[in-house]
């Protein structure tokens, strides 16, 4: 990822969302994306030049578009119509975007659209997280990166968000994935854990 | 064989068709026809798509799907914004902003009258508050006279946008709108978010729909359940008896949840279901209530 100073910046056209721009890159604000965030506690995914992501809950293509600004192309999934206006204007703009209108809990009716994945990100707002998750990492390639950002408060407000949280790690060892971070966003993002898996496997053998 | 957007790939060996090679008309119409019956999924990469000839390279290859992408998505918005509710959800939010802040323009409006009448007392008088700001605009110099006279075309523009909202209730959601109200049911869609939403609710949803901060209150410590929430807006409600009053809105709320499938489902009007339907909500205000007094 590229720092300048103890700034995450992205490289890429600029303007998107009135983004701050720092020597001419794209400063990606962790108070404003679980991603960034996630950079900014020292954990997660290098995304390079030959990254292909799955981008589960798209929303307004915000992070998306740092997202692709490394990536070599990012299928971003979003359901909502209102939200989809805006992603596509971005994915116009952005040559390595392809954004697929679809629910992210029914793989399957977008499945013949997405390749196999390095990497799998998925930020949605929906009870059942963890399964959404493990359905979808069946695009991954072996040895391939889930990254879940769990809104624990989605999951069920009656529930302390630790709990929910050490449920979910639960879930996703039970799938086969193999759990290897996790964390709070605090100070970034409140009652929001993220979590990073691989598949086992090598890119080969799938 | 293993459906692809660019082709179909027919056995072991990897021999495939590509039907409908190159022309976005017809991959977009491929796309869906999967879609709807989506078949087994074999994971794949893009260069099963140049072995195929449907493409040149990587280039090509995620060119022609974002445009297949792009162009569909398209489509599907603009399907979804043409269905009967899609104008009436930002209709009735626009709505119930405009209320508070004509009331909240209102009120500063009058501070600042007020401030320039030293004897000016709204107390003991029954000027509603539209008539107050006439008076400011009628009486006041400069800005505060203009001010009064904006507040004014607003809640003109507001009272004009309620009958809309009440118009268009009536037709999208016309069982919904004979129970409770055209405007009523038109906040019930804004809070459930749409009619296929409010019509998959269950009647316990609709009852306290509105009363988030009460239902959360419920849910995370021991106070007692809300017995309505926006339904309280509809007269058989508010005008019940307090020891009545949660029935008749659990027995109005179970009939709305059978009026919004009927609006999502069939989208007429059903005379026989809404005079069983008065008829029941009417007893559970007016017998019951004498029940429960002996």
């Amino acid at each position: 990822m590229l720092w300048i100073g103890d700034v995450l910046v992205s490289r890429g056209e600029g303007g998107v969302y009135h983004e701050r721009m720092l020597d001419g890159n794209r400063v990606w604000d962790p108070y404003r994306s679980k991603l960034s965030a996630l950079y900014y506690a020292g954990k997660g995914v290098e995304i390079t030049g030959g990254t292909i992501v799955l981008y589960l809950g798209a929303a307004n293509g915000t992070t998306v578009s740092h997202v692709a600004d490394y990536a070599e192309c990012v299928y971003a999934v979003e359901f909502a119509p209102r939200p989809m206006q805006d992603l596509l204007e971005v994915a116009r703009r952005r040559m390595n975007i392809v954004p697929v209108m679809a629910d992210a809990a029914s793989p399957e009716q977008y499945a013949p659209l997405v390749e196999q994945v390095d990497l799998v990100y998925q930020d949605v707002a929906q009870p059942d997280q963890a399964a959404i998750a493990i359905r979808n990492s069946m695009f991954l390639k072996g040895g391939g990166h889930l990254i879940l950002m769990l809104k624990t408060r989605s999951v069920d407000v009656r529930k302390e968000p630790a709990e929910v949280f050490s449920e979910t790690l639960e879930t996703l060892r039970c799938s086969g994935l193999q759990v290897i971070e996790s964390t709070w966003l605090v100070p970034y993002h409140n009652d929001h854990a993220a979590i990073v898996c691989i598949k086992p496997g090598s890119a080969e053998s799938s | 064989m293993s459906s692809y957007w660019f082709g179909d790939v027919t056995d072991k060996e990897g021999r495939c068709s590509i039907p409908a090679a190159g022309d976005k008309e017809l991959l977009i119409a491929r796309l869906n026809a999967i879609r709807a019956k989506p078949g087994p999924f074999d994971p794949f990469t893009w260069h099963i798509a140049v072995r195929c000839g449907a493409v040149r390279d990587r280039t090509e290859y995620i060119a022609r799907l974002r445009e297949i992408c792009i162009t569909d998505a398209e489509r599907r918005i603009r399907e979804i914004y043409t269905q009967k509710d899609a104008e009436l959800l930002p209709m009735v939010r626009m709505l119930d902003e405009m209320d508070s802040v004509v009331n909240v323009l209102s009120e500063r409006a009058a501070e600042w009258h007020q401030v320039r009448n030293p004897t000016f007392s709204r107390k003991y008088r029954k000027t509603p508050a539209h008539i107050l700001v006439r008076t400011m605009r009628e009486k006041s110099r400069g800005a505060l006279g203009r001010v009064a006279g904006r507040i004014e075309d607003l809640a003109a523009a507001r009272t004009d946008l309620a009958k809309e909202v009440s118009a268009r209730a009536n037709e999208v959601m016309p069982n919904t709108s004979a129970l409770i109200g055209g405007l009523v049911a038109a906040r019930l869609l804004s809070q459930a978010g749409g009619l296929r939403e409010l019509s998959r609710l269950p009647a316990s949803g609709i009852q306290v729909l509105g009363a988030k901060t009460a239902l959360f209150a419920h849910l995370l410590t021991h106070s007692p359940s809300p017995k309505h929430g926006i339904i309280f807006q509809h007269r058989r409600v508010h005008n019940a008896g307090k020891l009545v009053r949660g029935r008749v809105a659990r027995v109005l709320a179970g009939k709305l949840a059978i009026a919004a499938k009927i609006d999502y489902y069939r989208g007429e009007m059903d005379p026989v279901f809404l005079e069983n339907a008065q008829k029941h909500i009417d007893t559970a205000g007016g017998e019951s209530a004498s029940a429960l007094d002996r």
